[in-house]
């Protein structure tokens, strides 16, 4: 359970002696990221067997894909905040304030697609940027902030599309969205280096050692001279850019943008980010971990729908994984709270005190 | 009413005419359904009535016609979740989806993809975008509705009455084209009629029941509550109920009889104009299993036994004359 990889170094050797830092080295994966290894080979494996029409081919399988990796870009920017102990309810209606501006910049002004398209990056970075200066600089409570701002920018995104929102972008933008380079989904290739650049960001770098560490503890993260607001902003910004990738990939996969288009990303990539094992508290979790949780989630939503579950069981089996994912980190919780590690300690008390009375 | 009644006994004459009189053509003429199909039906969302009396129809008639039938769709109007919908049944190799579209362009993509790999597409309702879909089913002529919709409010509040527009939402398609028909034909036949406000109630109850309060209390002079939505039509008329302006402010709109029972026992509502949704499901199996045979032109004529003959311009198939419902009639109707 213990997740070496992203609990500051000094905590991990004052709570488990028998961590070996080496051994991790060469085999980077924990109890929690084995156990999603094995769902997502259970899903792939299950559901070519019982549903007929889900596997048909690796290029079936593959582009199969472009229906949830819109999920995978803001996962990947949703679990730099929650490791910060933050949240961002504002990546539903970022995605579509910026799908819509997008479309309007270039259906309106006529300006180029992909130069709107860089203007919608940047857009995305701004409100983030805007929910972070509201968290620290006015003091909110980011479930709060963010929650206020996505209104906010859902009713900006209403207002902006209009009566007709534009749709029918050109091809060439289109294929970001549905396209293929052979049997590679152009939104595969982009979500692989994405998802090793957040990897390094989170595993390998000094922002990623402090990022956990101010999730973990943030007053400790303070006085250890750790810039706790710089790490916050970055972890927001990239929260709003990678919901704006979404928003792009989104308008691009359905050639129309909506004021309404992202609504569905919030359940869904909260899931992902919490199956994958970051700790809602924050100051856990891995990258890789919640890569691997987009794709258990995608494939099991995509093998249930074809499998001819209604859209309301899987969005159903969607909140119980959710409540599921959270229930076992806190059960399993190494803070002294979690209800499992009580148990497992009382249980092996006997045993450790059993020569006691003698 | 009477004027499908006699549509349908003329219909069912000129059946047996075409039996009786040239056999051998009566036989070319019927639809080949020896092949087993899977054909879906894709609403906006489950669980609305009047989507589920579409499904009532439709289920009817696939039986007769050799169909595998599904009834799916998402649990929120959401062309997102539709276009979920269409994945699974690309990859399921349905024959025929027939689908009504919660807005015309987001579907099309999907639904392109789906017609490159083979699969008919049948549009009925509301369209997707023309090059979407290989027919499309429409309820009834946007004239003849807006036409209905006005006279169903104008017996009652005069020619020079003052009235309000509740919709669904700014770009509903399909409201606005009935909008614009009904103001046109306001203007010539009742041109002393006035509207004096268009809200929207989102197609959400109790956001309807709001706008329509809001309409009764800011515009005291109105008299008739044009209504064409399901939801804005019964948030209209309970808004009636709720300050006690029954006898003074007439309903209409676009909505199944179950909803609107109720509030036309109660004489809010005079008269309602719809289509038979039972009827239109069991042609849109017909067209879907005319469809995937390759038997319809997008120029052509084509008999449904038991629903009537039909006209297809430009693959368009326009389903029927406006059905009003009155407290005499409506008894009949359970959808």
């Amino acid at each position: 359970m213990s997740r070496p990889d992203a609990i500051p170094a000094s905590a991990v050797r004052s709570e488990a002696n028998t961590v070996k830092p080496f051994n991790r080295r060469h085999f980077p994966l924990d109890g929690w990221e084995m156990t999603l290894v094995v769902l997502l080979v259970l899903v792939l494996v299950g559901f070519s067997w019982a549903a007929p029409g889900f596997y048909d081919g690796m290029p079936d399988l593959l582009s199969m894909a472009e229906n949830f990796l819109p999920f995978g870009f803001v996962a990947l920017g949703l679990s730099l905040v929650i490791f910060t102990g933050g949240i961002d309810l504002s990546v539903s209606t970022t995605a579509s304030l910026t799908a819509v501006v997008v479309a309007q910049l270039w259906h309106g002004f006529g300006m180029n697609i992909w130069v709107a398209a860089g203007i919608g990056l940047l857009l995305g970075a701004l409100l983030g940027a805007i929910n972070v200066l509201v968290i620290i600089r006015l003091k909110i409570e980011p479930l709060i902030a963010t929650l206020a701002t996505s209104f906010i920018y859902g009713s900006i995104a209403t207002a902006v599309a209009g009566n007709a929102p534009p749709s029918g972008f050109p091809d060439a933008f289109n294929a970001l969205g549905g396209g293929a380079l052979g049997i590679l989904p152009y939104q595969l290739l982009l979500f692989v280096p994405l998802c090793l650049g957040f990897w390094l960001l989170v595993a390998r770098s000094a922002y990623g050692r402090k990022l956990v560490m101010v999730g973990y503890n943030r007053e400790v993260a303070l006085y250890s001279g750790i810039r706790v607001e710089r790490i916050l902003v970055v972890a927001y910004v990239l929260s709003g850019v990678m919901a704006a990738v979404a928003g792009l990939v989104l308008a691009a996969y359905y050639s129309a943008a909506r004021p309404d288009m992202g609504d569905p990303l919030l359940l869904a990539t909260l899931t992902m980010v919490v199956l994958g094992g970051v700790s809602i508290f924050g100051g856990e979790g891995t990258m890789l971990g919640v890569i691997l949780a987009v794709f258990i989630l995608g494939f099991l939503r995509q093998g249930m729908m074809i499998a001819g579950f209604s859209d309301m069981v899987t969005t159903m089996v969607t909140g119980a994984i959710l409540i599921t994912s959270i229930a076992v980190k806190n059960l399993f919780n190494k803070r002294g709270t979690g209800l499992g590690n009580q148990l497992w300690a009382l249980l092996r008390r006997p045993e450790a005190t059993g020569s006691e009375p003698e | 009413m009477k004027f499908k009644k006699n549509a349908i006994t003329l219909a069912a004459c000129l059946g047996v005419a075409a039996v009786t009189a040239t056999g051998a053509l009566a036989a070319d003429q019927k639809v080949d359904t020896s092949k087993r199909i899977k054909v879906a039906m894709v609403p906006k969302l489950i669980g609305l009535s009047v989507f589920k009396a579409n499904e009532q129809g439709a289920k009817k008639e696939a039986k007769k016609l050799n169909i595998d039938f599904l009834y799916t769709g998402p649990v929120t109007a959401s062309a997102q979740g539709q276009v979920d919908v269409f994945n699974s049944l690309i990859a399921r190799k349905f024959d025929v989806i027939t689908t009504t579209a919660n807005n015309p362009t987001e579907l099309a993509p999907a639904l392109r993809r789906a017609m490159k790999k083979g699969i008919k597409v049948v549009s009925y309702d509301s369209d997707v975008a023309p090059d979407a879909r290989d027919f499309f089913i429409q309820n009834t002529s946007y004239p003849a509705f807006g036409k209905a919709l006005v006279d169903s409010v104008a017996k009652y509040t005069g020619p020079d009455a003052k009235i309000a527009i509740l919709s669904s939402t700014k770009d509903a398609t399909i409201q606005n084209a009935w909008i614009d028909a009904l103001k046109a034909y306001m203007k010539t036949a009742y041109p002393k009629m006035e509207i004096v406000t268009t809200q929207y109630g989102e197609s959400s109850p109790s956001k309807s029941l709001t706008a329509g309060l809001n309409i009764i209390q800011a515009h005291p002079d109105v008299t008739g509550i044009i209504a064409p939505d399901g939801a804005a039509e019964v948030g209209a008329a309970a808004a009636v109920q709720k300050l006690g302006k029954t006898g003074k402010i007439f309903v209409t709109g676009a909505s199944d009889p179950d909803s609107i029972r109720q509030y036309v026992k109660a004489g809010i509502i005079k008269a309602s104009p719809l289509w038979d949704e039972v009827k239109e499901g069991q042609l849109v199996m017909y067209v879907a299993r005319l469809a995937h045979n390759n038997a319809l032109k997008p120029n052509d004529h084509f008999e449904a036994p038991g629903l009537g003959s039909f006209e297809v311009k430009n693959k368009v198939i326009v389903f029927s004359k406006p059905l009003v419902f009155t407290a005499e009639n409506i008894g009949k109707y359970h959808f």
